[in-house]
Parts: structure tokens; C-alpha cells; sequence
């Protein structure tokens, strides 16, 4: 238990990345009703934008 | 009390003077943030099936989470210097169920906010040992980004200052049930946004803790004891006033009389402070604001 918290916070941005904004951002685009460009699909942008920011913060140790 | 002359009276006169004052406030049974504090909780969660069954929209939603979520924390703070009931009192059960279901929509643990929040008082303003000394800053723009600072994964504020005051209070079972907590509300907000709620769940829950710690650490750490360079009973907190009113500040105009008299409810703080301020003024407390 104690391992999997220290993982848990330790890549927290990542997996907060991955785990909330994710399907956050494709559920935003898909209630917009906005065309992701390329014919990706909303979950796709989601990953991808999600993945970036979680790695930035992740590296940086902060969000903003 | 305004028309006594207080001048020629020693320090250890008017400690005792404040202290009846005091007395007069200490004791009354808080309903009010019992009803508050699990009105507040309810309340959050009525939101949730409302907004799911598109009652009222996602923005409302966050609008009310985000009320409900600062709310929320006063009652718990009374609970958090056991104001609701004492240790082994009849009522005990009930301070402890305001303290931990009040903080709920802020996503804060109880026992965590209670060990720090006495560690602040023991301590305010000592640069290592206040856990929210992090939230001092130049000025009210500066506080709200080192407000938004603290909340951040590796900052030296927020919760990891208060990870450390745990640990240097032995206190590891208060940290590991903190940590349990805030995976458990990772884990919740994931299985919701993996499930084609994430909008929701933005708005009820995650936005508001951040917007919430943002606002709490504003006006309960940052305006109450800036500029946070005192540490003596009578000047590590002031009175002062506020933007948004003693209601928008959630009543910490008069902060100074809680720090003094932990035990006075909330409520009853600027009742005590009128009655107090003369003999506060004689002691040389920061009340020249208000």
C-alpha cells in the first residue's frame, strides 16, 4: 500500500495527466461539438494534449 | 468597557479582563455550524444528481461546489478546536462528523487540517514550524499566485509543508491517512472521468478544491497575519478590512480574537472583538484596520 501511494504521488502529474485530463479535454471537445484537425479522434487530442501538460508538470514539478 | 480608563492597568489586568470577555462566548453550542457544515455537505452532494440529469448546468454546478467547498471549511475549523463538543463530552461524535464531512467537497482531510491548523496556532508566523507560513507574501496579487503556487505537485507550501510538519511531529499515521484520502479522491475523479463524466467531476469537485484552497489560504493564512513577520501573541494576527466584506472573508476581518480565544465560535468572534478591542488596543494587538 505504502509503494503504491509513493508511485502514486511521485508520477502524480503524469497519471493525473493520463487518468483525469485526458477524457477530460476529449469530453470538453466532444460537448463543443469541435472537429479535432487531422480526423483525429477527441480522445486522441485528449491524450496527446494531456501528455504533453503532464509531462511539463511532471519535469517542472508544477502545473503553472 | 469603552469608558473605563485601561492605561494604568498591567498587562496581567488586562489578560484577565480579556479573559472574561472571553468567558462570556466560550460554551454556547454551535448549531449553526453543525447545521452549516452538514447542510453544506448535503447540499454538494444534491449538486451531483443534478448536474448529471442535466437539472442544472455544469457551470452552475461548479458555482455552487465551489461556495459549498470554502463553506464548508468554517464549520470544520470549529470542529478542528473541538468548539462543536470536547474530547470524551456526549457530543463528541458530532464534532468529529461536522469536521470530516464539511471538508469533503474541498477534498481536505480532517485529521490532516486539525494537526496542522494546531501546529499554526502553536507557531504562527515562525518561518519553519508554521505549516501555512508559505502562504505569506508581499502583497494581495502576490498572495493569490503563491496561493496558486502551493498547490502545486513539488511546491514548498500546500500540502507538502503540511506533510513535513507531520513528520516532524511523528505524526505518520495522520499522514498516511491523508495520502490514502487524496488517492482515494484521485482514483474517484479518474473512475468518473473514464466513465464519460469528467466535465462533471471537474466542476463539483476538482475545480472547487483548487479554487477553494486558492481563496481559504487567502483569507484564512495570508490577509489575517500579513506581513507574517510577528510572532508574539499580541501581533502575529490583525484585524483588518475587507474587500468582500466580513461575510466574503469568511468573517476573518476579526481573526485576531480567534487566535487570542480559539475556543469563541466563529460566530461569535465579532461580538467578543467590539467588547475586546479596547483592552486588545492596550495590549498593543494589530487592531488599528477595524
Amino acid at each position: 500500500m505504502a509503494i503504491a501511494l509513493r508511485t502514486l504521488f511521485r508520477f502524480g502529474p503524469l497519471i493525473f495527466a493520463f487518468g483525469f485530463l485526458a477524457p477530460l479535454i476529449a469530453q470538453i471537445i466532444e460537448a463543443l461539438e469541435v472537429t479535432p484537425p487531422f480526423g483525429l479522434a477527441p480522445l486522441t487530442v485528449g491524450l496527446v494534449l494531456a501528455g504533453v501538460l503532464g509531462l511539463a508538470a511532471q519535469l517542472r514539478g508544477r502545473w503553472v | 468597557m469603552s469608558n473605563r480608563d485601561l492605561s494604568m492597568l498591567t498587562p496581567k489586568e488586562l489578560a484577565r479582563i480579556e479573559r472574561d470577555i472571553a468567558r462570556k462566548h466560550i460554551g454556547k453550542f454551535p448549531w449553526l455550524a453543525v447545521t452549516a457544515g452538514i447542510g453544506a455537505f448535503l447540499c454538494w452532494l444534491a449538486l451531483w444528481p443534478l448536474v448529471f440529469m442535466d437539472v442544472i448546468p455544469a457551470w452552475a454546478g461548479f458555482v455552487a461546489a465551489t461556495v459549498l467547498a470554502i463553506i464548508g471549511y468554517l464549520p470544520s475549523h470549529e470542529a478542528q478546536h473541538d468548539i462543536i463538543a470536547r474530547p470524551g463530552s456526549r457530543l463528541r461524535w458530532l464534532n468529529e462528523v461536522v469536521g470530516h464531512v464539511s471538508t469533503v467537497p474541498l477534498a481536505l482531510p480532517f485529521d490532516l487540517a486539525r494537526a496542522t491548523h494546531r501546529e499554526h496556532h502553536l507557531h504562527t508566523n515562525h518561518p519553519e514550524l508554521d505549516p501555512d507560513y508559505g502562504s505569506s507574501a508581499a502583497g494581495p496579487l502576490k498572495a493569490i499566485w503563491t496561493a496558486i503556487q502551493n498547490i502545486q505537485p513539488r511546491s514548498k507550501g500546500g500540502h507538502n509543508a503540511y506533510s513535513r510538519t507531520l513528520l516532524r511531529l511523528g505524526r505518520k499515521d495522520v499522514l498516511k491517512g491523508a495520502a490514502l484520502y487524496r488517492a482515494t479522491w484521485f482514483l474517484t475523479l479518474f473512475t468518473l472521468a473514464w466513465t464519460g463524466h469528467a466535465i462533471e467531476a471537474a466542476a463539483l469537485w476538482w475545480l472547487p478544491h483548487h479554487v477553494g484552497y486558492v481563496y481559504i489560504q487567502y483569507y484564512l493564512s495570508w490577509a489575517p497575519h500579513h506581513p507574517a513577520n510577528e510572532t508574539a501573541r499580541y501581533r502575529n494576527t490583525r484585524s483588518f478590512r475587507a474587500a468582500l466584506g466580513n461575510i466574503g472573508s469568511l468573517g476573518m476581518q476579526y481573526h485576531v480574537v480567534h487566535h487570542l480565544h480559539p475556543r469563541i465560535p466563529f460566530l461569535r468572534t465579532p461580538q467578543a472583538y467590539w467588547e475586546m478591542k479596547p483592552v486588545l488596543e492596550a495590549q498593543g494587538a494589530r487592531v488599528e484596520d477595524l
